[in-house]
């Protein structure tokens, strides 16, 4: 459940630390953006000596959310955190790893290319 | 009496084995329904297999071309391809011919199943993913910053389940009786 000034961790090396939620994309009335969602968000913190700086205004996919992703199966996902890997206009990634586990339906979704730089699927 | 009563139960066992073996599920389609399902192993007719995209990224002339085998390592895909164009148009030509392909071999289907494709409009880094066989398409640049052999060939540990993680467990297994080192001086004296 993402909505405009959630806080999100970022997980990947693109040297953003935690990014802020100010617009879900192409949700039009829906209030929250769950797995998969892109967002435009605000840099609030960065590494320091990287080509992200803090203020930028970039878009993120949701790859990580604390409110719980329910399968078909029966199965359901919840993370400790919610966390976004950074694209750009095109959908490219703009770092070059993906950190920690990362839901299936990325794939179904069309971002295979976060899904192949992750270490780990559920 | 006791004779009758005797063959009547073998008689009534008797009848009951062929209801046994009959298998009331498959009248009712659930059989037919798993077995219809893909299974991982067999290939989907619709899909790309992995010498039809070798010898298209040699038709095509995509340089670089590297095949890896990723079964043990993840279990999403079976095979990344990586091949590097010379230019944009060249990343986008190489998904179109895999595409064209894919639309020749089910030429009179009622219904086509494409691969999905991922970022065409920029041509730098394409991906087509037919299921068991992943080919990403990238432009030189783009392949040396996200330098896909190396996170598939060394960065990623096999995650086999009769690797390594199941030796430590055997060993953990074993009773090991503990030493005292502190008394074996007391020994020797």
């Amino acid at each position: 459940m993402i909505q405009p000034q959630t806080l999100l961790n970022v997980a990947d090396n693109s040297g953003a630390r935690e990014l802020m939620c100010i617009r879900i994309i192409g949700a039009g009335n829906h209030r929250y953006a769950h797995i998969g969602d892109v967002i435009v968000a605000v840099i609030k913190e960065a590494v320091p000596n990287m080509p992200l700086e803090r203020s930028e205004i970039i878009r993120a996919v949701i790859v990580r959310t604390c409110k719980e992703l329910k399968r078909d199966n029966g199965m359901i996902i919840r993370y400790d955190d919610n966390a976004a890997v950074v694209i750009d206009q095109e959908g490219n990634p703009k770092g070059t790893r993906v950190f920690g586990a990362i839901a299936r339906e990325l794939r179904q979704l069309n971002f295979t290319k976060i899904v192949s730089l992750a270490p780990e699927v559920l | 009496m006791l004779a009758a009563s005797k063959s009547r139960v073998v008689a009534s066992l008797a009848s009951s084995r062929p209801l046994l073996n009959h298998d009331p599920w498959r009248h009712l389609g659930f059989l037919r329904s798993v077995s219809s399902s893909p299974a991982p192993g067999t290939p989907n007719p619709g899909s790309l297999e992995l010498k039809e995209v070798e010898k298209i990224l040699g038709d095509v002339k995509a340089d670089d071309v590297r095949v890896i085998s990723v079964r043990d390592q993840c279990d999403w895909t079976d095979y990344m391809v990586v091949a590097t164009g010379r230019s944009s148009w060249h990343v986008r030509n190489i998904a179109q011919a895999l595409i064209h392909r894919v639309k020749q071999k089910q030429k009179g289907a009622e219904r086509l199943v494409l691969p999905s494709v991922e970022g065409h409009e920029g041509g730098k880094w394409i991906v087509i993913d037919s299921g068991n066989v992943i080919v990403h398409a990238l432009e030189e640049k783009a392949r040396a910053y996200y330098n896909l052999e190396s996170l598939w060939t060394t960065e990623m540990t096999p995650k086999g389940p009769d690797l390594g993680p199941n030796l430590d467990l055997e060993k953990s297994l074993v009773k090991m009786r503990p030493r005292n080192k502190s008394k074996k001086p007391m020994k020797s004296i």
